[in-house]
């Protein structure tokens, strides 16, 4: 500091005259020192915020575009559920209505049946001999009164006949009602026949209004997604976020099965794939059990497809029904294969777990503890069903991983808009602080001149 | 054409990447050397030692990794110090038998009761240094049971290289103290550090001589 003294002897003096001078030159520098901070101003503060509503138009695009996405998938994903139920409709439809002539021909057989029976039920009633004619014209003849006997043994005659003949009637009327109960009994399998045959149809009809039950539902949905809404784009929103959590969440979860399934055979594949390499500081065996848990993975993936439950592969669901179940029976081989593989790996990996305790307990000099029978045979069964059950477990993976796909676009988008939305808004202060800065600069700049500023306004002005 | 291109663009760089992944498990193996004294009276801690390398540093060794079982005598800088070598197969199957041969072979030298006149611990390092080193193995463990007291017999040269020991962790496991040392506790204190100086000056990774045999397990984790 001392060098900057002009008389080194007096340096108050010196240090006000240095003052003095400076506010000289900065009163006489006033204006294009105004100006370059002001260009310094626009260029910094000005080129921030510039950025920023940059950033805040790139955001609203990139908003608009998420929309849209989401749109456009939920509308994709809607006209395939359409599509999916129609197919379904399709199928029922022309199953159903095939075997409808033969329920309708069933149906019309067994009321042929009733008619028939009905009309052999019908009721002839006896009719009453003539005798009773007779009888009466028999009464109005001459004698009657006074006790003939001609016409008392006469009618003593009729009387029998009429028992007899009211006997006979009697047994005819009861041999009729026998031969129509039995006919009336013999109708009713027939009935029930009907009466299956109607509860089929019944229950198809049920099923064909729940299926356009479905379908209403989905266009209704459809037509909310088609008009855009904000209420539906919000709804959209949550649900794919939702998705993505338990999706996440699931895969974590299927993620410690993986890693449970990888230690169970990675040892015992040691004993298979013994070699010095590694390949990316992995043991060739420990590749050799990751791609095993891989391959679980991937058949499970084609087997999701092949069922119709992902669609994860366009070409696997549009193939044909023939070729899916091949697919599916391929599939479903290798899984069982893979887990049949790993069951064995199990049971070879509690051999050598043992032989290495052993192997241990001998080098430590103790003597060998011998477990049970029982108990060895409880561990191996143990962990070859947990060898065997783990790769059917992680076949399921590919629900989960579908849905984390879809909706991880719109996640991630979400999250990719929220950080640069806070660039943007970290700019746009810093921005603001240059700009304040340099303005309170400007005045601090203008207090220190003060003086010769008013000793030159009052020089102005005076003339 | 350009979609072709581009496809065997990511195939020739994905088997570039794959092959180039592909290395040596050496850096990831350890190799191990024993140093057994059989000289003087640290010759009865014979049995100790085998005791010590069965129950500490063999159930340590994992397929790939090396033992090598060196003597201390008269004059150890020979390849009739070398009582054993042991590399463990990859098969777990494989490596128990070999585990179990390599016991009995340090039970037959339990047994032996000779001892050396001299105690040439400089040679058996050097020795040791050299079988270590032809492993490269990522982790090298040298650990000398002795009492570390060298007496070297008379016209043997005995200077390790500037780089003798790079690479190297050396520990000094139970070291007994001679009767010279419970009389001044210097004298063994004094003699420790000089092997410190010396295995240190002569690039050794580390040095240990107050490793518990019960802690061998955990060392030899940490090393690796």
């Amino acid at each position: 500091m001392s060098n900057l003294y002009i008389w080194p002897e007096m340096p108050f003096l010196s240090i006000a005259t240095l003052v003095f001078a400076s506010m000289i030159f900065l009163y006489l520098a006033r204006t294009p020192m105004h100006l370059a901070f002001q260009s310094l101003d626009d260029g910094i503060a000005g080129g921030m915020a510039k950025i920023s509503s940059w950033i805040n138009s790139l955001v609203s695009k990139m908003r608009e575009k998420s929309k849209k996405v989401l749109l456009e998938s939920s509308i994709a994903d809607c006209e395939q559920k359409i599509a999916q139920e129609f197919k379904r409709v399709d199928v029922g439809y022309t199953k159903h209505l095939a075997d409808y002539p033969k329920l309708h021909l069933k149906i019309d057989e067994n009321i042929a049946i009733i008619a028939a029976d009905f009309k052999d039920c019908g009721q002839a009633v006896p009719k009453a001999p003539g005798w009773c004619d007779t009888v009466e014209s028999i009464t109005q003849m001459q004698g009657v009164a006074s006790g003939d006997r001609v016409v008392e043994k006469m009618l003593k005659e009729l009387q029998k006949t009429a028992i007899d003949g009211e006997k006979a009637a009697l047994s005819e009327m009861r041999k009729t009602s026998t031969k129509r109960h039995k006919i009336l009994s013999g109708l009713a399998p027939t009935w029930n026949k009907i009466l299956k045959s109607m509860n089929t149809v019944n229950t198809k009809v049920a099923l064909a209004l729940e299926t356009s039950g479905k379908i209403q539902k989905y266009m209704e949905h459809y037509d909310s997604i088609s008009k855009g809404g904000a209420d539906s784009i919000d709804m959209l929103s949550a649900k794919a976020t939702k998705l993505f959590i338990f999706s996440v969440l699931v895969i974590i979860i299927a993620g410690f099965g993986a890693f449970i399934n990888f230690n169970l055979i990675a040892l015992p594949m040691s004993e298979l794939v013994p070699a010095g390499t590694r390949v990316l500081g992995l043991q060739v065996s420990d590749v050799s059990a990751l791609v095993i848990v891989l391959l679980e993975i991937v058949l499970g993936i084609f087997l999701m497809e092949a069922l119709g439950i992902t669609n994860i592969f366009p070409q696997i669901s549009s193939m044909t029904l023939g070729k899916r179940r091949i697919v599916l029976i391929a599939s479903l081989l290798g899984l069982f294969f893979l887990a049949s593989v790993e069951a064995a790996l199990a049971v070879l990996r509690e051999h050598i777990a043992e032989t290495n305790a052993a192997t241990t307990q001998a080098l430590a000099g103790k003597a060998a503890t011998s477990s049970t029978e029982g108990d060895s045979n409880i561990t191996t069964i143990g962990q070859a069903t947990l060898g065997f059950t783990l790769p059917w477990i992680l076949a399921m993976v590919a629900v989960p991983l579908e849905m984390l796909i879809e909706s991880s676009q719109h996640v991630l988008n979400k999250l990719l808009i929220l950080i640069i939305l806070l660039v943007g808004y970290v700019i746009g202060i810093i921005g603001h602080l240059i700009s304040t800065i340099m303005k309170t600069f400007l005045h601090i700049y203008d207090a220190y001149i003060i003086i010769p500023t008013q000793i030159g306004t009052l020089i102005k002005s005076k003339s | 054409m350009l979609i072709k291109q581009k496809f065997y663009t990511i195939l020739i760089f994905a088997s570039t990447v794959l092959l180039s992944s592909c290395s040596d498990s050496k850096q990831y193996e350890t190799a191990m050397c024993a140093l057994a004294d059989t000289s003087g009276t640290y010759a009865k801690e014979k049995k100790n030692m085998v005791k010590i390398i069965k129950a500490g540093i063999i159930p340590k060794l994992v397929p790939g990794d090396n033992l090598f079982l060196i003597t201390i005598g008269s004059n150890s800088y020979g390849e009739k110090n070398l009582k054993g070598k042991l590399t463990l197969d990859y098969r777990p199957s494989q490596a128990n038998k070999q585990r179990i041969e390599f016991a009995n072979v340090l039970d037959k030298f339990g047994k032996d009761k000779s001892s050396a006149k001299y105690t040439d611990i400089s040679g058996a390092m050097m020795l040791c240094s050299g079988y270590l080193k032809s492993t490269q193995a990522g982790t090298q463990i040298m650990f000398i049971f002795s009492d570390m007291k060298e007496e070297l017999k008379a016209g043997l040269k005995r200077s390790f290289d500037k780089d003798e020991f790079t690479n190297m962790n050396i520990v000094a496991m139970n070291v007994t103290k001679l009767n010279a040392d419970t009389t001044d506790p210097q004298v063994y204190r004094s003699r420790m550090k000089k092997w410190e100086k010396r295995v240190l000056k002569h690039s050794a990774e580390s040095w240990n001589a107050t490793l518990a045999p019960t802690d061998i397990s955990e060392y030899i984790d940490n090393l690796k």
